[in-house]
């Protein structure tokens, strides 16, 4: 990093662009997350029984363990944004490849248990199955497209580190600590009728 | 700029005028991420469709002008009839407000030199025209939206309308609000960061507060029409079952989510005209609004309380009577702000020395059709009232006056406002104020009526009717008042195209207006102000010192930046001077991954899942080519 770029973003007092880019970003994903999840128990609601048409609650134990490490996955990468700030490239690559191993892992147990959902009842089945998957689907998306961005931001990385690149690390990370909380409440409501 | 006092500054100036070159030719106009051009992109490209919604609306009207008329049939009227709204709320009103109008103008009353993002400003542009043609599509192929703006399920469902109209609606709409969702980031990014220093949150103009609540609104609105609009589509397409009652789904999930975006989005669609006004008033009255923290703070809370009040939507849905007493009693609330700036308007043209050239009068139009409009929508505040009128041209006529009257005048008030600072040229007044009468009288002409229809109880959203039930004479008062609203309109455009090549050339203050764009020459530069301009009031221009202040800066080369493609940014609250940002130029990105992410929509459209896929990877290595090119000085 040059002594430029040091300064920049050592005087700067307040959030850059990016990172208030990514914030609105956030709030409106979170409203959609927010709508999805209302819709969930709008449709929970009109209804005595749930889930609907005898199909069996989902077994909470390893959802709930790997979205808990999904969530610590969040030290690395709130370690990768400091460290860029610090100009390590080396750490923050480190951190960011840590986090990622956590986070990748999450999606193929997640993508194991969403085959072994549909193979016992199908999102046609009735709207509780419609609303299941269609909230599972959309959360592991956003964890996919996490993913996505981590790995673009190790390729740039790659080359050194620039003031461009520290706040894609921090507006990435930032998209990391929204994706893994909002995992949770999205957990939470698909485990809502066996808990 | 007008006056170059010194060989220095006339060096720097020249500096500028090389770093920020527009690319000449159609290349240029397809690569430009300057805000200028975008912001006139925006105007022309939603100013056709205008025409396209005025067609249509034409065509319903003219079905409508006698009893029994065989002009469109049922499924030709259905399909106009909903297009006009979709057009109008969707392809028109929010983008030449926000798009056009907040484009052009946002940059240039902050101060800036260009929008926070401007590739993505441009990419919200190029995603906003697909969308159009996208749904446009549909109709061409005789397949456009038929189900209502509002596409009520299970009208809207496969089962009763099988055909692919509703999904041109429901993908079409997806791929809009990606662009309206941008585009909202972008101008609260710009107005939070890219102010000039010394413009604290207090001096920024009240324009710059309504596209402020407007942006943040869109960001929370849309979320939950993108919901219903992909829940209706995975229904349609795949068999899901969240608005199948049979299957456990529920019809009025669909109401819930469609307003809790539907009623935020009249607020999206009237604050800029809010914020036109108060741009307007202060100028032709010479004087500072009344009550400007007061007004401010109603633009914001508008926005606020407008997340609120959905269910008024679905008073005759047979909701529980607590549901519904407590969203009479929020939709009742939220006349508070909006009549604490009705009586700021009032106040400060009644206390000022107000000259009624033609933007003013659009106002004025404005002001009393708000006044109506938002009469009429108390009175749906009353439960009874509402549930009896429910579905009735009563509900035509009120929402026209608010989102016609109220916020599409101060837009056309708008467009002869700012002509002179666009094209150079005035405008020719006495035909501007023709216009303004002829579109004045053909708006009550159509409106009025229908709310006495309405009251006769004449249904809305039907093809046509029946003799003898004492609606024909007002039918064909509202057909002819829309074909006088129609000229008005016309002498509109006719006044501004000759006038942009006849018309008398002015300097960069025809007005005298209060905000900083017209501190700048007419058309502005493309790097906007020679010198990041000094703001120590919410009046800018009218601070004198200040103005001559700047030109002194200019020979000192203090705050012009002419080194690179630059611009400052500073705090959020207070203004102060924080870091100069380097800005993108042109680039040929933003227009590339709107044609990849148009695919992507094709070819749902299609059910070609597996072609939409490659698209979408299509449109993330556009964006991973995109962000190869960092700025310089990082």
């Amino acid at each position: 990093m040059t002594d430029t770029t040091r300064t920049a973003a050592a005087s700067r007092r307040s959030l850059p662009n990016g990172v208030w880019g990514i914030a609105l970003f956030i709030a409106t994903e979170a409203t959609l997350f927010g709508s999805l999840i209302a819709s969930y128990f709008y449709l929970r609601f009109k209804h005595a029984g749930w889930p609907l048409g005898g199909i069996e609650p989902p077994k909470p134990a390893l959802p709930l363990a790997i979205t808990g490490a999904l969530v610590l996955a969040i030290v690395p990468m709130f370690l990768a944004s400091a460290a860029a700030r610090r100009g390590s490239v080396g750490a923050t690559a480190r951190f960011v490849i840590a986090a990622l191993v956590v986070q990748a892992g999450y999606l193929v147990v997640q993508i194991v248990l969403f085959a072994d959902d549909l193979s016992k009842f199908k999102p046609t089945t009735n709207a509780y199955g419609s609303v299941y998957f269609t909230l599972l689907g959309v959360d592991h998306f956003h964890v996919l497209i996490g993913i996505l961005l981590s790995l673009w931001l190790l390729s740039r990385l790659a080359t050194g580190l620039t003031n461009y690149r520290v706040v894609a690390t921090r507006v990435i990370s930032w998209y990391w600590y929204f994706a893994s909380t909002v995992a949770v409440a999205v957990t939470l409501t698909q485990l809502s009728s066996s808990l | 700029m007008a006056t170059v006092a010194s060989p220095e500054a006339a060096r720097r100036v020249q500096r500028l005028e090389r770093v920020w070159r527009e690319r000449p030719g159609l290349l240029g106009w397809l690569t430009t991420c300057d805000h200028k051009r975008i912001g006139i992109l925006y105007l022309f490209t939603s100013l056709a469709f205008f025409a396209a919604g005025g067609v249509e609306a034409l065509l319903v009207r003219t079905q409508l002008i006698r009893p029994d008329n065989g002009l469109l049939g049922p499924e030709k009227f259905d399909q106009m009839m909903t297009t006009h709204g979709v057009t109008m709320i969707f392809l028109f009103v929010i983008p030449i407000s926000i798009g056009a109008f907040g484009n052009y103008l946002v940059p240039l009353m902050i101060g800036s030199r260009d929008m926070a993002f401007p590739r993505m400003n441009a990419l919200s542009y190029w995603l906003f025209l697909a969308s159009g043609i996208f749904i446009y599509t549909g109709l061409f192929l005789g397949h456009g939206p038929n189900a209502g703006w509002f596409d009520y399920v299970p009208l809207g469902s496969k089962q009763y309308d099988p055909g692919p109209n509703v999904d041109f609606y429901a993908l079409g709409l997806i791929f809009n609000g990606v662009s309206s969702t941008a585009a909202a980031i972008n101008f609260i990014v710009t107005i939070f960061k890219l102010r000039a220093p010394g413009m604290s949150l207090n001096r920024m103009p009240l324009f710059c507060y309504a596209f402020l609540a407007v942006s943040f609104a869109l960001i929370f609105a849309l979320p939950p029409l993108n919901v219903a609009l992909g829940f209706l589509e995975l229904d349609r397409r795949l068999g899901f079952h969240f608005f199948d009652v049979a299957h456990g789904g529920d019809a009025l999930m669909w109401q819930h989510l469609f307003w809790i975006f539907g009623h935020p989005e009249v607020y999206i669609i009237i604050l800029p005209a809010f914020g036109i006004a108060t741009s307007i008033i202060p100028t032709f009255t010479r004087r500072k609004m009344v009550a400007f923290p007061l007004v401010a703070l109603a633009e914001i809370l508008v926005a606020f309380i407008g997340f609120g009040v959905w269910v008024h939507h679905m008073f005759a849905t047979g909701l529980s009577s607590i549901t519904l007493v407590y969203f009479a009693a929020a939709s009742l609330i939220i006349v508070v702000p909006s009549g604490i700036q009705l009586f700021a308007w009032i106040t400060t043209l009644n206390t000022g020395r107000p000259e009624f050239k033609t933007p003013l009068l659009f106002i004025c139009g404005f002001i009393i059709f708000f006044l109506l409009g938002g009469l009429s929508g108390v009175m749906f505040a009353a439960i009874p009232f509402d549930q009896q009128l429910t579905d009735t041209y009563f509900v035509v006529a009120h929402f026209h006056f608010v989102i016609f009257g109220a916020a599409v005048f101060p837009i056309l008030g708008g467009l002869y406002y700012w002509f002179p600072k666009v094209t150079g040229r005035m405008y020719h007044e006495r035909t501007g104020q023709l216009s303004f009468w002829l579109a004045f009288t053909g708006t009550a002409l159509t409106f009025f009526p229908m709310h006495i229809v309405g009251l006769l109880g004449m249904p809305r959203r039907v093809y046509t009717y029946p003799g003898g039930m004492g609606w024909s004479d007002y039918n064909l008062l509202e057909s002819i008042g829309a074909y006088v609203l129609a000229s008005g309109l016309f002498l509109i455009v006719a006044n501004l195209l000759v006038s942009a090549f006849r018309g008398v050339r002015v300097g960069p203050d025809p007005w005298g207006g209060a905000t900083l764009e017209w501190a700048t020459s007419s058309p502005p530069p493309d790097y906007n102000f020679p010198v990041i301009p000094k703001v120590t009031s919410a009046y800018a221009m009218w601070d004198r010192e200040d103005r001559e202040e700047d030109a002194r800066k200019l020979t000192r080369g203090d705050l012009v930046l002419e080194r690179g493609h630059e611009t400052p940014a500073s705090t959020v609250l207070d203004a102060d001077w924080d870091e100069i940002l380097e800005m993108p130029s042109d680039s040929p990105w933003p227009i590339t991954l709107a044609a990849a992410a148009a695919g992507v929509f094709a070819f749902l459209l299609l059910g070609h899942w597996l072609v939409a896929g490659v698209f979408g990877g299509l449109c993330l290595a556009v964006l991973a080519a995109w962000h190869r090119q960092e700025p310089q000085l990082a």
